[in-house]
């Protein structure tokens, strides 16, 4: 049932798994949706894990419901489907074999045709035994769920109720600002970066070590000797370089404020720095790059297990990049190419990346990004790319 | 089983103003018998969504409040071995030291299994505790036992729990997490759901007062540049100041002269910001 709408969501970019779309097939088998209003919550909740897709799945309920004849299924949707099923199965079967309600060993032995002939028996045995037919929904209006009495142990729906049909509920967006295309906040950032810390002992001895103090006991003969510990305390060392200068990070001037924000309050251990487009001999202390420059080959000194984090948007003149006089300003000669000083850097931080504030599908287009991204892992700023970044970040070697 | 401390801060579903789709959210999940993951702003009333169902259903309500360093064997049980070190050592407790069954305590996970009853059982800010913690606590809920390894013994649960599982996290769980759970995200509520849930807060609250103190409050919300911005239990707080205050005139809130305003923005900058664009807002 609803298996065109299942397609769509998918192909609308709403990840939407196949075991997920059985459970919802569950949940209209054991009648609990009574109408189209429910259905809408109830898919919604069983089918779409996060807000992001709240306003896709939205405007692809609104499109399909909207009038909407329901189709039969169709052998080009099912073999996608069937796919889809298929990866599934092969990622969780115990998950799987719960969905179909089959034990896990009945499942293991079904060849996948055989899994794919017992899903669609089950799809058709669902529409003939429960829903009577393509047009079963949306005709009662009323919702049997929740009022007392017909589902034991439901919830009994107060408060005020949304006269307003499903189909234009949905049509309202309210779930808009919700989408994956804002921008990021600050407290997005401290979501992504939470994991970026380096717990280590810390402070006075005052947490027991139950361990310890039991073996420390037994040499004693029974005398109890208690051990403390220190506590564990976030120390990681960040060093953060930030590209302000130039046009071309112009429009990213709020994003890595953000970033620069709340590096400042989170990390106890953080030295920021500035460079324009690309790393030379030195870097700066100070935003205007002309008071407190800090020579490259000193960072030589660093704790290595610091985790070096660059910003930049790397898009820079070729000869900028691997002319020993790639610099931009005069009177900043220089014996060695941009290029070397990045390996430098790379060589003596194993922990670093390169935050890139644009779009990655513009990255090929411009050729020193692909040369600073051998030399450094690049990623997107955003919530996925900082995600990705953190991980890489924290990864032992 | 003891019926958790939690009930004295029991708030309940008189206090709680339950809207039609999230009614229905909880009864599916119910009937699939799937946890239900809730996201949403902080103070949109998740928490207190799991005290309203346990009110309503009159299950006993037990909180897991997640920390970020805590481990999923706390959450099922603890086998607390410096009590037993100490009766071993000085046997003035009534324990008897050789048997370690004695020693165990249920963690509030375990506690749910081992109720008399169905309990709901309230998963507090998942996103606190790492990958790892989450996938696992899932599969003790799905399977609905565990071992505790001291003593050799299953723990296999009586009733299965309502699950509630909350998360301020805009960033998502992991995808198995995901794909276990029902998941609904609480929006802002809007100034009329605003009205009613003042209306179950301050039962004798004036009209003028409510509709004046919802305006300004939507307002303020809407000003730039604020990161935390004001939500329900800021308004009530809010408006608990203005009631005790005998000097409050309302005409000045119409004026566009704002008081108070630190029960509503908590942090220093996003004062500043506000008291600035207050200001000019001044007729």
């Amino acid at each position: 049932m609803f298996v065109r709408f299942f397609y769509m969501l998918r192909e609308k970019g709403v990840p939407v798994t196949p075991t997920s779309f059985l459970r919802l097939q569950k949940a209209l088998a054991l009648g609990v949706i009574g109408s189209l209003d429910d259905f809408y919550t109830a898919a919604r909740s069983i089918l779409v894990k996060s807000e992001r897709y709240f306003d896709l799945y939205d405007q692809v309920f609104a499109h399909y419901f909207k009038g909407a004849q329901i189709e039969g299924m169709e052998d080009v949707e099912l073999t996608d489907i069937a796919r889809a099923l298929l990866e599934e199965w092969l990622k969780n079967p115990q998950e799987m074999a719960e969905a179909l309600g089959l034990d896990e060993e009945t499942l293991a032995k079904l060849t996948p045709e055989e899994l794919i002939r017992y899903f669609l028996d089950r799809l058709k045995e669902q529409d003939g035994a429960h829903h009577g037919g393509n047009r079963w929904i949306g005709t009662g209006g009323t919702s049997p769920v929740g009022h007392s009495g017909r589902h034991p142990g439901g919830m009994r729906v107060g408060g005020s109720s949304r006269s307003k049909s499903a189909v234009k509920v949905a049509m309202e967006r309210r779930y808009r600002d919700y989408s994956q295309e804002g921008p990021l906040t600050e407290f997005q950032m401290g979501e992504a970066l939470k994991r970026l810390r380096r717990m280590i002992p810390h402070g006075p001895r005052d947490v027991v070590n139950v361990e310890k103090t039991i073996t420390e006991t037994m040499r004693n003969g029974g005398e109890i000797e208690i051990v403390f510990d220190r506590r564990l305390a976030d120390r990681l060392k960040v060093i953060l370089m930030i590209d302000n200068g130039g046009w071309s990070m112009d429009p990213y001037v709020g994003i890595v404020q953000t970033l620069f924000n709340y590096a400042r309050s989170q990390f106890k251990d953080l030295k920021i720095y500035y460079y324009h487009n690309t790393v030379y001999s030195r870097v700066w202390l100070d935003p205007q790059r002309h008071l407190r420059p800090e020579l490259i080959e000193e960072f030589a000194r660093r704790d290595p297990e610091t985790r070096l984090i660059f910003v930049g948007d790397a898009a820079m003149a070729p000869y900028e990049l691997v002319g020993e006089n790639g610099s931009l300003y005069l009177g900043q000669r220089d014996s060695r190419s941009s290029q070397e000083r990045l390996d430098f850097l790379a060589r003596t931080f194993r922990h670093a990346v390169w935050l890139n504030p644009q779009p990655e599908s513009t990255w090929r287009y411009t050729w020193t990004i692909g040369e600073i991204g051998k030399r450094f892992p690049m990623f997107e700023l955003t919530l996925d790319g900082l995600d990705k970044a953190v991980q890489h970040l924290m990864r032992r070697h | 089983m003891k019926p958790v401390g939690e009930t004295v801060q029991f708030r309940g579903a008189e206090r709680y103003v339950l809207d039609d789709e999230l009614a229905k959210i909880v009864n599916v999940s119910m009937a699939l018998e799937m946890p239900l993951l809730l996201k949403g702003e902080p103070g949109t009333g998740k928490t207190m969504l799991a005290h309203a169902i346990a009110e309503s259903l009159r299950m006993p309500l037990i909180v897991l409040n997640v920390k970020s360093s805590m481990k999923l064997l706390d959450a099922l049980y603890q086998y607390d071995t410096l009590t037993r070190l100490n009766d071993s050592r000085f046997g003035d407790s009534k324990r008897d030291v050789s048997r370690i069954e004695e020693y165990i305590r249920m963690g509030k996970i375990g506690q749910a299994f081992v109720a008399d009853c169905r309990t709901v059982l309230l998963i507090d800010e998942i996103d606190k505790a790492d990958a790892d913690f989450q996938d696992d606590m899932l599969d003790v809920l799905d399977q609905m036992q565990f071992d505790i390894i001291e003593i050799d013994k299953t723990i296999t649960a009586r009733h299965r729990p309502v699950m509630i599982i909350t998360s301020n996290a805009k960033k998502d769980l992991s995808d198995p997490f995901l794909g276990r759970c029902n998941f609904h995200h609480i929006a802002f509520p809007d100034p009329e759901m605003m009205r009613l849930i003042l209306g179950v807060h301050f039962p004798d609250l004036s009209e003028t007062l409510a509709r004046a103190s919802i305006q300004t409050f939507y307002r303020l919300r809407e000003f730039r540049g604020i990161e935390k911005k004001p939500a329900t239990r800021e308004l009530i707080n809010w408006v608990r100041a203005l009631r005790c205050d005998p000097d409050f005139d309302l005409k000045r809130i119409e004026g566009g002269d704002i008081p108070y305003l630190g029960v509503l923005f908590k942090k220093s900058l996003d004062l500043n910001l506000a008291l600035q664009q207050a200001g000019r807002s001044r007729k």
